[in-house]
C-alpha cells in the first residue's frame, strides 16, 4: 500500500474520463456524426499555410492540398512565408504561376500574424482552414470537413490527425497518442467539449473569426486560445472524424519534450489567466466542468505521481541496501519468480491500471476505425504503454516550472 | 438533462461499479488465499500427527523412515512464506491472519519438538534456530534485517532449521516455549543451538552465532540420516 494510495484518485479520474468518452462515443449524437456523409456542397474555402523554415516539407504539404477532391475555383490556397531564413521562399515561389495559390512573404512575426494575414487575403471565403507546413491531407479531407458546418452555430471543426509515416518507436508512440486524440475529439464534439483546434487542418467560419477578432500570440498556443474564445462566445466546435491529416512529429526525445512543453505551458497560461472563468463554470458544460479541470489534474497529477514514484524508488533502494548489506549480491540479485497464483501480485493498483490500459487500447482502436486511418498500432500501443509515462513527466514538470517562474522559451 | 450531464452521471456510476468490482475481486482472491492457507494448514496438522504417531508406533526402529518428517519441515517453511504474503496483504492485525498465524505457530512448535526428538533418537544433528520478533511499532527496528539474513542462511545452508515466532502472539503454547527457553522481551531474539542472543548488528557477527559445522558443508542434511 504505502505511497501507492496517492495514485488512487488519479487512477479513478483517468478511468472516469475514459468511461465518459466511451459512453459518449456510443451515444446517438456521436453516431450521427459518424454517419454524416462527405458533402456534395462545395462552399468557397481558403486554406492558409503559415510557414517558417519548412523548406523540406512545404512542397509535400502544398501537393497534398492540390490533390484534394474539391472544385479548384472554390479552393484558395494561401502560403504565408513568415520570414523564413532557409530555402522556403524559393520552394513557395515555384507555385507563383498556379492561379489557385497565393504566395506571400512577410517579416517574421509569429504564427498568429501569418494566419491573420491569410484571413485578410481570403476575403470571399466562407470557411478558412489552417494547415501547418509539415502536414499532409487525404484527398477527401475537405469534403469530409465541410458538412460539419451545416449548423450555423458551429464556428470551427477539427480533423482526424495522425502521424505521417511513423517509423521509429517515438513516432509510433505519438501515433497511438494522436489516434486516441481522434477518438477523444470525436466523442467530445458530441458534447461540445473540444478545447483546441489543432494547427493541422482545423477550419473556421470566417464570419465568426471576424466577429471574435483574429488569432493572438496566446502564449504560443494560438489554436487553443481561438478554440476557447469560440467556446466562450457560445459557439460550437465540431469534429470531422474521417477528415484525415497526417503530420510530422518530433523524432527525438528532447524535441518532443520541447514541443510538449510549449503545448502544456500554452494550456496552463491560457486557462489560468484569460480563460480562468471557463474552468468549473457550468455555463460551459462538459468543457468547463470536466475537460479543463481534468486537463489540470492530468498535468499536476502526472508530475506528482512521477515524483512520488521516484521517491518511492529511492526509499526502496535505501531500504534494500540497508536490508541486504553484508549479504552476498549473488543471493540478493537472484531473480525469484513464483508462478503459483497465490503469489501473483493482484492489487488494486495493478487491476485498475489494467482496466485503464484496456480502455486506452479500446480508444486507440476506436480512433483508428472511426477515421479509417491506415495505421498499424500494435507497436505504438506498446511504446505508448511503456515509454510515455517515463517521458511525459519531464515536459509536465518543465511546463509547471516555466509557468511558475515566468520563463519563456523559443518556439523551436 | 443534457447528453453531457447524463453521460457524466452514468460514467460516474459505471466507474464506481468497476472500482467496486475490482475491490470485490481482490477480496475474493484474498479469501481464496486464506482458504488455501487453511487447507494447507489442516493437511500439515494431519501430517504432523501422522509422523508423531508413526514415530510412536515404530518404537523399535523409530528412525527407519523419516522422509515424511523432514518433508514436513520444508512444507511448514513454505506455509510460512505464504502466510507472510497474506500478512503483508491483509495486515498483521487481520483476524483471519491472526487465526492462521496461531495455527502456524503451533505447527512450528510441534515440528520443532518432533525434530528435537528425531535428532535425539536418530543421531541427527540439525542446526536449529528459534527467532523471536515483534510486529509492534518501534519494538524491533532490526527485525527486517534479521529476517532477511535468516532467509539467506536458510537457503544457503539447507541443514539449518529456522522457526520464527511473533513474540506478542497471544498463544499459550508460544508463551510456554518462551518461558522454557527463557527468552526476554528484547528483539530480535534468537535461540541458536540452545544459546540465547539478542539484537542484530551485521551479518558477519550474526553468522558467528551459529556452530562451525553449519558452514562445513553446504549440502542438504535435512534428509533422513538413519541410525547406525
Amino acid at each position: 500500500m504505502s505511497l501507492e494510495i496517492l495514485a488512487y484518485p488519479f487512477l479513478f479520474l483517468g478511468l472516469y474520463f475514459e468511461v465518459f468518452m466511451l459512453l459518449t462515443f456510443l451515444s446517438g449524437p456521436a453516431k450521427e456524426r459518424r454517419l454524416r456523409l462527405a458533402g456534395g456542397s462545395t462552399p468557397k474555402v481558403a486554406i492558409i499555410v503559415p510557414c517558417w523554415n519548412e523548406q523540406d516539407t512545404i512542397d509535400g504539404t502544398v501537393r497534398s492540398l492540390l490533390a484534394m477532391d474539391y472544385p479548384k475555383d472554390k479552393l484558395q490556397i494561401i502560403l504565408i512565408n513568415d520570414g523564413s531564413t532557409d530555402n522556403t521562399k524559393t520552394v513557395m515561389d515555384s507555385y507563383l504561376a498556379n492561379p489557385q495559390i497565393t504566395v506571400v512573404h512577410k517579416e517574421n512575426g509569429g504564427k498568429h500574424t501569418a494566419i491573420n494575414m491569410g484571413i485578410e487575403i481570403a476575403k470571399d471565403a466562407e470557411f478558412v482552414g489552417c494547415l501547418d507546413a509539415d502536414s499532409f491531407v487525404a484527398p477527401d479531407a475537405l469534403r469530409e470537413m465541410v458538412p460539419c458546418f451545416d449548423k450555423p452555430e458551429v464556428a470551427a471543426a477539427t480533423p482526424a490527425m495522425s502521424v505521417f509515416q511513423p517509423k521509429n518507436l517515438l513516432e509510433q508512440m505519438q501515433n497511438a497518442e494522436y489516434i486516441i486524440g481522434i477518438a477523444a475529439r470525436h466523442a467530445l464534439s458530441a458534447v461540445n467539449g473540444i478545447y483546441v483546434t489543432p494547427g493541422p487542418f482545423s477550419f473556421y467560419r470566417r464570419s465568426v473569426i471576424e466577429e471574435l477578432g483574429g488569432f493572438r500570440h496566446a502564449h504560443q498556443a494560438e489554436d487553443m486560445e481561438m478554440a476557447l474564445r469560440i467556446q466562450r462566445a457560445g459557439y460550437e466546435i465540431e469534429n470531422a472524424p474521417r477528415s484525415r491529416v497526417y503530420t510530422k512529429v518530433p523524432r527525438s526525445v528532447p524535441k518532443l519534450i520541447k514541443q510538449r512543453t510549449r503545448w502544456t505551458t500554452g494550456f496552463l497560461r491560457n486557462v489560468m489567466t484569460d480563460y480562468r472563468d471557463l474552468v468549473g463554470n457550468p455555463k460551459y458544460g462538459i468543457l468547463g466542468l470536466m475537460v479543463l479541470p481534468l486537463g489540470f489534474v492530468a498535468i499536476v497529477g502526472g508530475a506528482f505521481l512521477f515524483l512520488v514514484a521516484i521517491i518511492s524508488l529511492v526509499v526502496n533502494l535505501v531500504r534494500t541496501y540497508d536490508l541486504t548489506i553484508g549479504i552476498p549480491l549473488s543471493y540478493t540479485l537472484l531473480p525469484r519468480f513464483n508462478f503459483e497464483w497465490f503469489y501473483v501480485p493482484v492489487t488494486f493498483l495493478v487491476l485498475t491500471s489494467m482496466v485503464v490500459g484496456i480502455l486506452s487500447v479500446t480508444l486507440v482502436l476506436i480512433g483508428r476505425n472511426v477515421s479509417n486511418t491506415p495505421a498499424k498500432v500494435i507497436l505504438g500501443i506498446i511504446a505508448y504503454t511503456f515509454i510515455y509515462a517515463f517521458i511525459a513527466p519531464f515536459w509536465l514538470m518543465r511546463s509547471m516550472y516555466d509557468v511558475l517562474t515566468g520563463k519563456r522559451r523559443a518556439w523551436r | 438533462m443534457s447528453l453531457g450531464t447524463r453521460n457524466a452521471l452514468l460514467a460516474l456510476a459505471i466507474t464506481v461499479a468497476i472500482i467496486g468490482t475490482i475491490v470485490a475481486a481482490i477480496n475474493q482472491l484474498d479469501r481464496q488465499r486464506i482458504a488455501e492457507l487453511d487447507a494447507i494448514q489442516s493437511q500439515l496438522a494431519t501430517d504432523t500427527l501422522s509422523v508423531e504417531t508413526q514415530f510412536a508406533l515404530l518404537e523399535n526402529a523409530p528412525c527407519a523412515d523419516l522422509t515424511v518428517g523432514t518433508d514436513l519441515t520444508s512444507e511448514v517453511s513454505s506455509l510460512g512464506d505464504r502466510l507472510g504474503v497474506a500478512e503483508s496483504r491483509l495486515g498483521s492485525d487481520n483476524p483471519e491472519v491472526l487465526r492462521l498465524k496461531k495455527q502456524y505457530t503451533l505447527l512450528q512448535i510441534r515440528d520443532y519438538i518432533l525434530a528435537q526428538r528425531i535428532a535425539d533418537t536418530c543421531d541427527i544433528e540439525p542446526v536449529t534456530a528459534l527467532y523471536f520478533y515483534s510486529n509492534e511499532a518501534g519494538a524491533c527496528e532490526s527485525c527486517d534485517r534479521a529476517s532477511y539474513a535468516l532467509s539467506y542462511l536458510r537457503q544457503t545452508y539447507p541443514q539449518l532449521r529456522v522457526y520464527s515466532f511473533d513474540y506478542n502472539l497471544d498463544l499459550g503454547a508460544l508463551k510456554t516455549l518462551i518461558a522454557v527457553e527463557k527468552v526476554e522481551e528484547r528483539f530480535p531474539a534468537f535461540v541458536i543451538e540452545g544459546e540465547r542472543s539478542y539484537g542484530f548488528t551485521d551479518v558477519e557477527s550474526f553468522q558467528a552465532l551459529f556452530p562451525k559445522e553449519l558452514y562445513a558443508t553446504t549440502t542438504a542434511t535435512t534428509t533422513a540420516t538413519k541410525k547406525k
